[in-house]
């Protein structure tokens, strides 16, 4: 169940990643050029997550994932989807090179996920790095 | 026995008569369908804003509401382990609400073993309903809807008495404001520090 459970929400928070990124512009973490196609693939992750979950076997039996547990790997799980977006993400759009890579300018604690409207998380890390660099050189 | 312990007798009553509904029931019932919806709902509002300034807005919001389900979620527990009050519907001694009862939790749920009162379900869903609306109307709204779902659908299901959820939502309300406009905001440079090393980690 506890992995039946984490599947659930990794599935469904990926699907969310997707749509969210929409509306927020931030094409870093982009799966497809199209905002349609992205959107309809969030939706399908959603559904889909939720109607394996809920017709693969019964749920409503006594089981073992409750309180601290269920939060502990919802926590996990977003935290799982957001890592494989981003690393899926990165290498679609070097590989196909949809991103703009516009390099960043100010600090990353500052900027956050605004990053994302112009580059990829590894684009982002690269270019902070760099900053560093720069400015200890 | 719980006041308005009748209620349940009656309510109970509308299990298996209508099977399509037992099973929408035994859906919203469950212990993962709408708080997952719920969770995954607080992510898009993390997440969904193109514009900083009301990003941020929405990402305090999100820490309120979660801050605010884990207090309401140690109240619960405090109130559990100073007294159990009373037995859930299914084990009571008044033999109509406890085979009504049976009944129903086994047609559409199971019999949990945790202690009725309060209801820790409508406790974290209304927790989590109250930081998020007071920090954006329209998800709150969709937030509340569920919280009032997910506790008739405990309540169809005759897992816990009225009372119970009553009891919850108000902790869950109360426990919410108190995060949202009293604690929080008392908390401060904390959350602005992990909304800082959020970004860093290009989380937030």
């Amino acid at each position: 169940m506890a992995l039946d459970y984490f599947l659930l929400v990794f599935m469904a928070s990926f699907g969310v990643y997707q749509i969210a990124s929409i509306p927020a512009k931030l094409e870093g973490l982009w799966l497809f050029r199209f905002s349609k196609v992205q959107y309809i693939f969030g939706v399908l992750a959603i559904v889909g997550a939720f109607g394996w979950f809920f017709t693969d076997e019964e749920r409503n039996v006594q089981h073992t994932v409750e309180g601290t547990e269920q939060l502990g790997l919802f926590l996990a799980a977003i935290v799982s989807a957001y890592v494989v977006t981003a690393i899926l993400s990165s290498i679609i759009q070097a590989r196909f090179g949809f991103p703009k890579d516009t390099p960043i300018k100010g600090k990353q604690h500052e900027q956050g996920v605004e990053t994302l409207k112009s580059t990829t998380v590894f684009g982002g890390i690269v270019s902070s790095l760099r900053n560093k660099r720069e400015d200890k050189g | 026995m719980p006041p308005l312990a009748g209620w349940t007798l009656w309510i109970t009553g509308f299990v298996g008569k209508v099977p399509a509904l037992d099973h929408v029931m035994s859906l919203l019932v469950s212990d993962f369908f709408i708080p997952v919806l719920i969770g995954l709902i607080m992510l898009g509002l993390w997440a969904g804003h193109s514009d900083p300034t009301r990003r941020e807005h929405l990402q305090r919001t999100v820490m309120n509401a979660s801050v605010a389900i884990g207090i309401s979620t140690l109240v619960v527990h405090i109130i559990n382990f100073a007294d159990h009050f009373w037995l859930r519907p299914f084990l009571v001694d008044d033999s109509a609400i406890r085979e009504s009862a049976i009944h129903a939790a086994q047609t559409v749920f199971y019999l949990p073993h945790d202690p009725s009162f309060p209801s820790n379900a409508a406790t974290i869903a209304f927790a989590a309903a109250t930081g998020v609306w007071l920090g954006n109307h329209k998800a709150g709204v969709v937030l509340y809807s569920l919280a009032f779902i997910w506790a008739f659908a405990r309540f169809y299901a005759g897992i816990h008495f009225f009372v119970d959820l009553a009891a919850g939502a108000t902790i869950g309300v109360l426990t919410g404001l108190f995060i949202s406009k009293v604690f929080m905001p008392r908390t401060e440079p904390i959350p602005t520090l992990a909304l800082r090393l959020a970004r860093f980690l290009y989380i937030a």
